[in-house]
């Protein structure tokens, strides 16, 4: 294996790209129209079109990159996440066209992506699962399910993750809107509207193990996540270790995940992911055959690099460690700094990258694609950058955290960092008390603490100066003549 | 000049006297301004103390002070005066715009309706999901602009309500 193809975009693309760098690989990647000047296109030692902004017509289209792949040379391809990183189809696509895929085979992705046959494996390995159905496509059907199991309950697409698609229900009023919404989500995200209704475990904790797999059959866990802290359903923060897990619970949580993955002979990365009570019991939810998100942060407290050790195991090599030689040094966190309005609702919002400044120093680390200049598109998912921060301990990796968002700028689109700054000096947080209802239950604060006055007096010096040298940069550019005004006024009327 | 700079909840009062000294809420402060980065970013020093101010976005306008994010309204005095006295807060009207463009799934209002504040007012489909549209304030909606069904580019009004 020496040349791949990276098939997606954003901070995922840059990351293997540097991967494969980094082993001395050759990284192609491909751009949308609207990703003509993105980071990873300049990273990259090769870039080639691949067609209109909307996924469909891009990033998703299957032919088109396979094509992409052989014209350039390349020998394997790398999904990333999102987009076709689960559809067995495109693994298998490229196997057929004598492509090294680089995560697990299509005949895995399939046994694990649809949910309730990833349920059923999970369940003849002997490990626990949160009561639901099978795929219904009938609401009456599902509604007498979700009142025999009683309520709240979740909804579901049984064809895929990443939360989108998914409803809480909490009484049998709401059920009919959230279904109408849910089976909406499911097909435009999944093409397919089929749902699953699962009884939702309230107060539960998001976990996941990350598991690696080699083709000779080994399978090892490398430590949990906690993401419980979301907003829709999709993550905002995550961390390892998970507060609230210990020794012999972690060692459960790894065994239950390996069962799962040598059921299906699971090979390269995969994540297991499982609710936990507050008692300590976890139940199974699904196993995300690819790449996560939130990777680093299990990179930096085992220190091993997930994505080159990807690209080995896909070019045959077998695992080179055994469970007994993973080691887990201290705490990390992730913050993702995604282009959303924390104080409207988390609305993502696209527009024009006026400045950035990305943190640095002891522990921290940045994997962004940002750049100022940079139009944020809006047919993609919104995530700008992720801040992660390694430390001795939780504390010192909170405290890392803290002084990494303060130093982060972002200017010219709204972006979670209020909320996240927020987050990592709030008690609860602090405390490692929380779980999926914590953005809810959490935010907005009652009340915005005032700035001190000597930063009141700056920020609103800064604040006059702004709309003076705008207000003069407008008069000094006569843009409005009389035909702009007679249109804008025609527009008025 | 002078100007009434309002930072989340808080006032502060700024004049620029013609020989380029600042006062701050009437006292005469030492501050040294540079633009480090034009029309984005300054550094002020303050009576010893090093702060950092980025703006962030023009429309509402926000601020970044030291890692802390604000929204601020600048008003200078000759507007303050004709406007009569005090900012009115909360009042008037208010135009709920697509954040970002997209697909407008749904209106969930008519004109005339009286809505709630934080009552859905219109879904967009944009970044792969569907975005629910509230109220900012309770009054009344005094017009729809745009229909369901059609695309809308960013920054399109949807629903103006005239709040109470």
């Amino acid at each position: 294996m020496t040349s791949v193809l990276v098939a997606n975009r954003g901070e995922i693309a840059l990351r293997i790209i540097r991967a494969c760098h980094d082993l001395g690989m050759r990284a192609v990647a491909v751009y949308s129209d609207v990703d003509r000047d993105a980071l990873h296109v300049r990273a990259a030692d090769a870039a080639y079109p691949i067609g209109r902004a909307a996924p469909k017509e891009s990033y998703l289209n299957a032919a088109r990159l396979i094509e992409v792949a052989k014209r350039a040379g390349c020998d394997a391809v790398h999904p990333g996440y999102g987009f076709l990183a689960e559809n067995a189809d495109f693994a298998q696509a490229v196997a057929a066209a004598d492509l090294v895929f680089i995560g697990p085979p299509a005949t895995v992705q399939r046994l694990l992506g649809e949910k309730t046959a990833a349920r059923r494996v999970a369940s003849e390995a002997g490990v626990p699962l949160a009561e639901g159905t099978e795929p219904l496509r009938d609401v009456a059907a599902a509604r007498a399910a979700a009142k025999r199991m009683g309520y709240p309950v979740l909804l579901k697409p049984a064809a895929g993750g990443g939360g989108k698609g998914m409803r809480a229900v909490a009484d049998e009023s709401e059920f009919a809107a959230a279904w109408r919404g849910a089976t909406g989500e499911a097909m435009t995200a999944f093409g397919a509207p089929a749902l699953y209704v699962e009884r939702l475990v309230p107060h539960a904790r998001h976990i996941e193990m990350q598991i690696l797999g080699d083709a000779r059959g080994e399978v090892v866990w490398l430590g949990e996540r906690d993401c419980s802290i979301q907003r829709r359903h999709q993550k905002l923060v995550e961390e390892s270790p998970a507060p609230t897990v210990d020794d012999e619970l972690r060692g459960r949580l790894g065994v239950a995940a390996v069962k799962v993955a040598k059921a299906v002979r699971y090979t390269n990365a995969g994540t297991v992911e499982f609710l936990v009570d507050g008692d300590g019991r976890f139940y199974f939810l699904e196993v995300n055959t690819r790449l996560q998100v939130e990777h680093p942060v299990t990179e930096m407290v085992t220190g091993l690099d997930l994505v080159t050790l990807q690209l080995r195991i896909a070019g045959g090599e077998p695992l080179p460690f055994a469970q007994g030689d993973i080691v887990r040094r201290g705490a990390a966190i992730e913050c993702r700094v995604t282009a959303e309005d924390s104080f409207g609702g988390f609305l993502p919002a696209g527009g024009i990258v006026a400045l950035v400044r990305e943190p640095a120093g002891p522990g921290v680390r940045v994997d962004s694609a940002l750049f100022a200049g940079m139009t944020v598109p809006s047919e993609y998912d919104p995530l700008l950058a992720k801040v992660i921060a390694h430390g001795r301990d939780r504390a010192e990796a909170v405290a890392r955290m803290r002084r990494a968002l303060d130093e982060m700028r972002v200017a010219g689109v709204p972006t979670a960092l209020p909320f996240l700054r927020y987050a990592m000096g709030e008690p609860d947080f602090l405390a490692g008390q929380y779980d999926t209802d914590y953005v809810p239950t959490h935010w907005p604060p009652a009340e915005r603490g005032d700035l001190p006055d000597g930063a009141a007096a700056a920020g609103a010096l800064a604040a006059v100066l702004a709309v003076r040298s705008r207000t003069e940069r407008r008069a000094a550019t006569p843009t409005d003549t009389a035909w702009a005004r007679a249109a804008r006024e025609d527009g008025l009327r | 000049m002078r100007y009434e700079v309002t930072l989340d909840e808080r006032l502060v009062r700024v004049e620029l006297t013609p020989d380029g000294r600042f006062t701050i809420d009437d006292r005469a402060v030492a501050a040294e301004v540079r633009e480090i980065v034009r029309g984005w970013l300054w550094s002020v020093t303050l009576d010893g103390e090093s702060h950092e101010v980025t703006l962030l976005g023009h429309d509402p306008m926000r601020v970044d002070v030291n890692g802390t994010e604000v929204r601020v309204a600048v008003v200078d005095e000759r507007a303050a005066r004709a406007r009569g006295g005090a900012p009115r807060a909360g009042s008037g009207r208010v135009e709920i715009r697509a954040p970002m463009p997209g697909l407008l799934k749904a209106i969930h209002v008519k004109e005339g309706d009286a809505v709630a504040k934080d009552a859905p007012l219109a879904t967009l489909e944009a970044m792969k999901m569907e975005n629910e549209l509230r109220a900012p304030a309770a009054g009344r909606v005094t017009k729809i602009g745009a229909s369901a069904g059609t695309k809308v580019e960013g920054g399109s009004v949807l629903v103006v309500i005239a709040s109470e």
